[in-house]
């Protein structure tokens, strides 16, 4: 009799649980790498995250995955790459084409290859090809010029990516797609944190999430502090997370967009341990994350670069009608992104009530409990 | 407990002699069957191999885990996504992992989710705990008259990822040694490649085949004649799905339940039965299991080589292909060809209800149109079918009243007499509903996706109108207002106070259903104790 009861029959309908699109962002920058070399190589550190990938890839038969380099003067995609580049650039190393030319070699190929299941195996030749045609591709020219990675162009790639995905998959499936939730999401502001993140919509379509294996530093990339904020408020806003996998050095933007994205950042003390941080940190996706402690990362970087010089800054000006940051008074006090001309009083005396200057302070560590994250749009 | 009946009418019904003589109530009016046996054909399509995989023993599981395919298949379809995230981080650990830590890892409002989960994984021995439990020191203060600290050795309870089911997942996941699990493609350039297309067309000739043989091809009218073999027909008939009644075929109310499933479960049923039946037959049924696992993990459109299977293998190859659930041009062709019957196995019911499978369940027509449901519900009960299907179209006439057909869709309506016919074969409600939720149309759930929530915040979107589901079960309710207790009545009793003492006892041991005081008479479950309290209060008159 209790079947009669309101609350029952609703239960049912969330039992077709919707997959999840992992994209895994791997920081390829060569003189980063060369650094760490000692505690993990790059291609033991390749190898981990692919059985981290074919771990996402068991859990759920429909889980999709997406492998994104970020390189030092490229980012490029791993995996999947698109059809009309894969049949023009190699026929030789694709185990499937050659294998119907019974040669010895197609003949070990395939026996080994019946080993693996087959979608683990095709991810894994892919990623491994591309990587290896990437590494081949860079110069020494390209080395010599710049030090950084290109990690907001392979944030880009991976949202997009993202957004292709989840709308090809409501309409096969008929769930929500990422616009309503946006247009949900908009509603509340950047939506509150903790409440009403997890609606039932959340759960009908893709479940997306990005990890990033970050080994650069911050200060190389601050020159990309702009693109960098835009797509993680375009996460924050499509809710999903960025998760930060920190083998070495420390970076101020990455932090930001895990606190922003309730994402899951972790700096790697043992980086020879990866696959095993890998597995018990990442691997969950959104919907386990909800009955998982996470670990959290209390102090969080807020610093911002400026608009001017791309530096790191603790303290600077902001403008008053765009927000845009500046390390110093621009020259002729004359805003570079919107044109306004800004008027520059004291510095360093009390802020008048008349809104002749602007002097904001950007917060340090723990003061997160104000809106640090209140200010999503940085300029062009 | 509740009684539809009016209480006359329900003693009425019992003929009985003396004080402590005794009944068992019958109703003749009361089908049992009806509303018993159809839940147990209700299982999901996770829980029947599930079920069965739980039945078990724990030696049998660990011999099946020996196989990659088998590991990965179970891990990927039978465990919560909580028990996943468990195994995955205790899989590459070195030793094994206190509980504690796995407690307090899972947040504290999360506590039920967790006991599922680890209740699972030990009933499916993935997880144990270890012989050599972890040693810890732990410094306790002891008693004040010691005055110090006293180090003492705690046996921490921790788990451990089961040793064969860690060894073969970890195979899976990194692909090592030498062990064939996952199949192996055919060599030579094959002569006669069989396309997707062609093998989606031979697995749901056969699939509708076996349907259209349950529920008779007479009343299917046009459905194409496929032959069936006897052991086909042996097998549906050994799970109570059909009986054989003077050589004509009759569909049982198990069956009922059986078409109505989507077809992952349906398969999923017969290969059950199938395992279950091939004990009998001398086969191993862990090989048969494995194999079939093993089946789920292959590629569609790809041809398999046959020579590396054994002779079990290869008899439940050719077993299989009587169901379109492997394709073989003959039974001695060197190789075969997964359809996507078998390679769908161990998805998800999401990736059951796209393209893959929806072709074989859905309309014959527009197998590559990527629609995969056909059923309109609305909240006036009018539904509409795009199909063109006999088989679709006389499962929805077991529930519906249809109206009007035209070429690719057929109308009707959904009436409390239709539900109740449907109900009276065998059908329940909830299979009904999950029929229905299976096969609508994504436009229906497009559009209650996005809209129903919008007003009730809260209540998860349904994909069909909550009052067409509710009013299903109400449908259903209205026949089981009676409920059948069998007991004993006691009666005749010669003084109130006589009555009186044996009817307390009887409520205080909590066996007493009903009782007038007026007739003096009551009626209990257990006889036994009442019957001696009796005796013992008679004795010092």
């Amino acid at each position: 009799m209790n079947s009669v009861d309101a609350s029952e029959h609703y239960e049912q309908a969330a039992t077709d649980l919707a997959p999840a699109l992992l994209t895994v962002i791997i920081d390829t920058n060569p003189h980063a790498w060369a650094q760490l070399e000692d505690s993990l190589s790059l291609s033991k550190a390749i190898a981990n995250i692919l059985v981290f990938i074919n771990a996402h890839l068991a859990c759920n038969y429909a889980n999709e995955v997406a492998v994104v380099a970020s390189h030092s003067q490229k980012a490029t995609w791993l995996y999947p790459v698109h059809q009309d580049k894969d049949t023009t650039t190699s026929s030789d190393q694709d185990g499937d084409i050659s294998m119907n030319g019974a040669s010895a070699a197609a003949a070990a190929a395939a026996a080994q290859q019946t080993n693996k299941y087959r979608p683990f195996r095709m991810v894994e030749e892919q990623v491994n090809r591309n990587l290896r045609e990437l590494m081949n591709s860079t110069t020494d020219n390209d080395l010599r010029l710049t030090t950084s990675t290109m990690l907001a162009g392979a944030l880009t790639l991976a949202l997009s990516h993202i957004n292709r995905r989840t709308i090809a998959w409501a309409e096969a499936h008929g769930g929500a797609d990422l616009e309503d939730t946006a247009a949900n999401g908009a509603g509340g502001g950047s939506g509150g944190p903790g409440t009403a993140r997890y609606s039932a919509e959340d759960d009908e379509r893709l479940q997306s999430r990005i990890l990033v294996v970050s080994v650069s530093g911050s200060s190389d990339s601050a020159h990309q502090y702009i693109p960098m904020m835009n797509s993680i408020f375009a996460c924050q806003r499509l809710h999903i997370p960025i998760d930060v996998c920190k083998l070495s050095g420390d970076a101020v933007f990455l932090q930001q967009a895990c606190d922003a994205t309730k994402g899951i950042y972790m700096c790697l003390d043992n980086p020879g341990g990866l696959l095993q941080y890998l597995m018990m940190a990442f691997l969950p996706d959104q919907r386990s994350r909800r009955h998982l402690v996470l670990p959290t990362n209390v102090n969080v970087d807020f610093r911002a670069a400026c608009f001017c010089h791309r530096r790191v800054v603790r303290t600077g000006y902001v403008c008053s009608i765009c927000l845009s940051i500046f390390c110093e008074p621009p020259p002729g006090t004359v805003c570079l992104t919107c044109g306004t001309q800004l008027e520059l009083g004291d510095y360093g005396a009390k802020p008048a009530l008349l809104p002749r200057k602007k002097k904001k302070k950007k917060r340090v560590n723990g003061s997160a409990a104000g809106t640090p994250m209140s200010t999503p749009t940085p300029g062009p | 407990m509740r009684f539809g009946l009016s209480e006359a009418a329900w003693c009425g019904r019992f003929a009985c002699r003396t004080s402590d003589i005794i009944i068992v109530l019958h109703s003749s009016a009361f089908d049992w069957t009806s509303c018993v046996a159809p839940v147990t054909v209700m299982a999901t399509a996770t829980s029947r191999p599930f079920e069965y995989l739980q039945s078990l023993p724990g030696v049998t599981l660990r011999k099946l885990y020996q196989q990659p395919s088998t590991a990965l298949a179970i891990f990927r379809r039978m465990l919560p996504d909580l028990a996943k995230c468990f195994v995955m981080a205790l899989l590459y650990l070195q030793g094994p992992f206190p509980q504690d830590d796995l407690e307090t890892w899972v947040k504290s409002e999360s506590k039920k989710q967790r006991d599922d989960a680890i209740d699972i994984l030990k009933r499916l021995s993935i997880l144990t705990h270890p012989n050599p439990v972890i040693d810890k020191v732990i410094e306790e203060k002891t008693e004040r008259e010691q005055g110090g600290k006293q180090k003492k050795t705690v046996r921490l309870p921790a788990y451990q990822v089961t040793k064969e089911f860690a060894r073969s997942l970890q195979q899976a996941l990194m692909g090592s040694e030498n062990s064939h699990s996952f199949g192996v493609f055919s060599q030579g350039p094959d002569q006669t490649p069989v396309s997707i297309a062609d093998l989606d067309d031979y697995a749901r000739r056969q699939w509708e085949g076996v349907l259209g043989y349950m529920v008779g091809t007479d009343a299917l009218g046009g459905l194409r004649e496929v032959k069936l073999s006897n052991g086909v027909k042996q097998l549906l008939q050994a799970g109570h799905l059909v009986e054989i009644r003077d050589r004509r075929v009759d569909i049982t109310k198990d069956g009922f339940g059986f078409v109505l499933q989507d077809v992952n479960t349906q398969v999923w049923h017969i290969l059950i039965l199938y395992v279950e039946s091939a004990e009998a037959i001398g086969m191993d049924s862990v090989e048969v299991l494995s194999f079939l696992f093993l089946l789920s993990s292959l590629e569609l459109g790809q041809s398999y080589e046959k020579r590396h299977l054994n002779e079990v293998q290869l008899r439940t190859l050719a077993d299989l292909s009587d169901f379109g659930i492997v394709y073989q041009d003959n039974p001695d062709a060197p190789c075969f060809y997964p359809t996507r019957l078998s390679t769908t196995l161990t998805s998800d019911s999401v990736a059951l209800s796209n393209p893959v499978a929806g072709s074989i369940t859905g309309p014959i027509g527009t197998s590559s149109g990527g629609s995969t449901g056909f059923i309109i519900i609305e909240t006036n009960y009018r539904l509409y079918a795009y199909t063109s299907s006999p088989l679709q179209i006389s499962l929805i006439s077991l529930f519906t009243n249809l109206k009007y057909r035209f070429t690719n869709l057929v109308t009707g309506k959904i009436t409390r007499q239709s539900v109740r016919r449907a109900i009276e074969m065998g059908i329940t409600a909830e299979q009904i509903i999950s029929y229905l939720l299976t096969h609508a149309h994504p436009q229906m759930r497009k559009h209650n996706a996005t809209y129903s929530t919008s007003n009730a915040s809260g209540i998860p979107p349904s994909v069909l109108p909550p009052t067409v589901t509710d009013q299903i079960r109400l449908w259903q309710l209205e026949r089981d207002r009676l409920r059948a207790t069998s007991g004993f009545l006691f009666k005749d009793f010669s003084a109130f106070n006589e009555y009186l003492a044996p009817c307390q006892h009887a409520a205080e041991i909590g066996v007493l259903v009903w009782k007038s005081d007026r007739r003096r008479m009551f009626f209990v479950t257990e006889h036994k104790q009442v019957a001696e309290f009796l005796r013992s209060q008679n004795r010092p008159q």
